[in-house]
């Protein structure tokens, strides 16, 4: 029963809500950003982490450095929290932590899958892919030439089986079917997970359903945007929108039809909380679409730390470290291209 | 008087002559030099124009790398299947009134598979509308009645293939990408034709000076 959560929630989630509240405290500040900003080096970012959560992931890093070293060690720094809390964790908060991770198997079934189109050797690929997102059948991917092997072969065992209902095909697998199959399956994992937080009730529920809504119209507009002047048609782009959010269902009537981005605007400023998203770019301009909607995001994770006895923290600490990890490859690469007065143009600031 | 007058006439002309063949030289060696310093102004300017282009290029790649991840941009996903080049380019003599022989480059853009060239020198045809669909053309009082000639049927077929080229190069990256990448391979182009810009510069600044230093 909602508001009853502060009786039995400490007995299986309490030390962990706890580690994930003491691991919120430890992310970067506006000052921190700021001082990272001044840097005239990677050497120097990476002397700045070193006072930071960072610090043991970055110190053994010879000189110089790239950024995407600086991303992956970041990451793993993600990746060590998460398993942490996820060891930790019963059911239902292990099948939700485990939720979590299958968008980024499935970034990494696609990175796979094209990448041996492309024919890279699979050992590279595998380097590549997001540590969240492994799975042990994972190189098998190379050997499938349509997606009805790739289902049959390897994903009938993970837990991205139950999305493929939707692209079951036997056409071989090119760029385009590849793309259709990404956005298939997120959209299938987001209603999945949906579910599952409506089910669980109470405070997660409805924190989620918010997060996931938002996170939701966020992939339409991004979908509708990335295929203005594509090949993809109007039935194929409304197929990749899920059937959930505030956009659901006429808002997607709209965007499938849209041609260019301010029609897209057009749509979008019918719901008032998006209109404040849009209201901050000009006509004709997308370039600061992306910012917009992370900060949109962030405020949102943030609200979910405002509540106790309830899952949704965990979600949001994982969303606002990737963020965090986004920020400083950002600020990295302003940094090694010279660039620092366009720093600001990207990095979200969460307190 | 008239003898000695026209003694003085004789060498008069042949002052006249030699003077007149030294201010010509003069003027072809001020020309020459005014030639080199009007391509070394020009190849300064494209170098300065490339650098830009250049970092524009790189910024809006990192800034697609921040859109789509990570993930969804790097050098793994580079095609290793063997496919023809997307662009080529010519190098042929050029003879150049005042400057000689001069090495010229010319590059093919978007070059279809199988060798035909639906590509255009872009190089020399700077000015051509193929490619620049918004070219100024004259404008018609009231309701203009002429059927679009061959030539606009032609830029606009060539105008979809070029679109179609680079949308397929783009494909590696994933059928629905960020207009910020599009943005960075739009930069990567216009940097390509100016080097090759720069390349002509450089020939004709290098046999501006050659010619200069001979005289």
């Amino acid at each position: 029963m909602y508001g009853f959560e502060a009786l039995t929630f400490n007995i299986h989630g309490g030390y962990l809500e706890a580690i994930v509240r003491g691991h919120r405290a430890g992310l970067l500040t506006t000052a921190d950003y700021n001082n990272l900003s001044q840097c005239e080096n990677l050497d120097d970012i990476k002397m700045h982490l070193s006072a930071t959560k960072y610090g043991s992931y970055l110190q053994n890093e010879p000189s110089p450095l790239h950024t995407t070293t600086i991303v992956e060690k970041c990451t793993l720094k993600l990746v060590d929290d998460y398993k942490h809390m996820l060891c930790q964790a019963t059911e239902p908060m292990s099948t939700f932590l485990e939720y979590i991770r299958y968008g980024h198997m499935i970034d990494n079934v696609v990175l796979i899958v094209t990448g041996t189109l492309h024919e890279r050797d699979v050992q590279e690929l595998i380097e590549k892919c997001h540590p969240l997102g492994m799975f042990d059948s994972i190189a098998t991917l190379a050997v499938a030439q349509n997606m009805r092997e790739l289902y049959r072969l390897v994903l009938v065992d993970t837990p991205l089986a139950p999305y493929f209902s939707e692209c079951l095909t036997s056409e071989d697998l090119d760029d385009m079917n590849i793309e259709i199959m990404r956005n298939t399956l997120y959209k299938a994992y987001l209603e999945d997970f949906y579910k599952f937080c409506q089910k669980l009730g109470g405070a997660t529920a409805e924190i989620m359903s918010d997060l996931l809504a938002f996170e939701a119209d966020r992939r339409a507009v991004n979908i509708t945007i990335n295929s203005i002047g594509t090949e993809l048609t109007r039935e194929d782009r409304k197929k990749l929108y899920s059937n959930f959010g505030l956009l659901y269902p006429y808002g997607h009537e709209e965007l499938a039809i849209c041609e260019d981005i301010d029609q897209v605007r057009g749509v979008m400023e019918k719901y008032p909380p998006y209109q404040a998203i849009f209201s901050k770019m000009s006509y004709g301009e997308s370039q600061m679409l992306d910012k917009a909607f992370y900060e949109e995001e962030v405020r949102r994770l943030c609200l979910a730390f405002e509540q106790q006895f309830h899952y949704a923290v965990f979600f949001a600490y994982m969303r606002l470290r990737e963020q965090e990890i986004r920020n400083l490859m950002w600020i990295s690469e302003c940094v090694a291209q010279n660039q620092k007065s366009r720093i600001h143009d990207s990095v979200v600031y969460m307190f | 008087m008239a003898e000695i007058y026209e003694e003085g006439d004789e060498s008069m002309d042949v002052n006249n002559e030699a003077e007149v063949k030294t201010e010509l030289g003069k003027e072809g060696g001020d020309e020459n030099v005014l030639q080199f310093l009007d391509s070394l102004d020009g190849y300064l300017t494209l170098m300065d124009s490339l650098n830009s282009k250049l970092r524009e290029g790189w910024f809006d790649l990192a800034s697609a790398r921040h859109s789509m991840g990570t993930l969804r941009i790097n050098s793994t996903l580079l095609d290793l299947k063997y496919h023809p080049a997307a662009s080529t380019l010519q190098v042929t003599d050029q003879d150049v009134e005042s400057l000689g022989s001069v090495p010229h480059f010319a590059l093919s853009k978007w070059a279809s598979k199988g060798g035909s060239r639906k590509g255009k020198d872009l190089s020399t045809d700077t000015d051509s509308e193929i490619g620049s669909p918004l070219s100024p053309q004259l404008r018609h009082r009231g309701f203009s009645e002429e059927k679009p000639s061959a030539k606009d049927e032609t830029i606009l077929v060539a105008d979809e293939e070029i679109k179609k080229e680079r949308a397929k190069s783009l494909s590696v990256f994933g059928g629905l990408v960020s207009p910020k990448l599009r943005g960075a391979q739009l930069s990567f182009e216009t940097a390509l034709e100016t080097l090759v810009e720069i390349a002509n510069m450089r020939a004709s600044m290098l046999s501006a000076f050659e010619r200069i230093t001979e005289k």
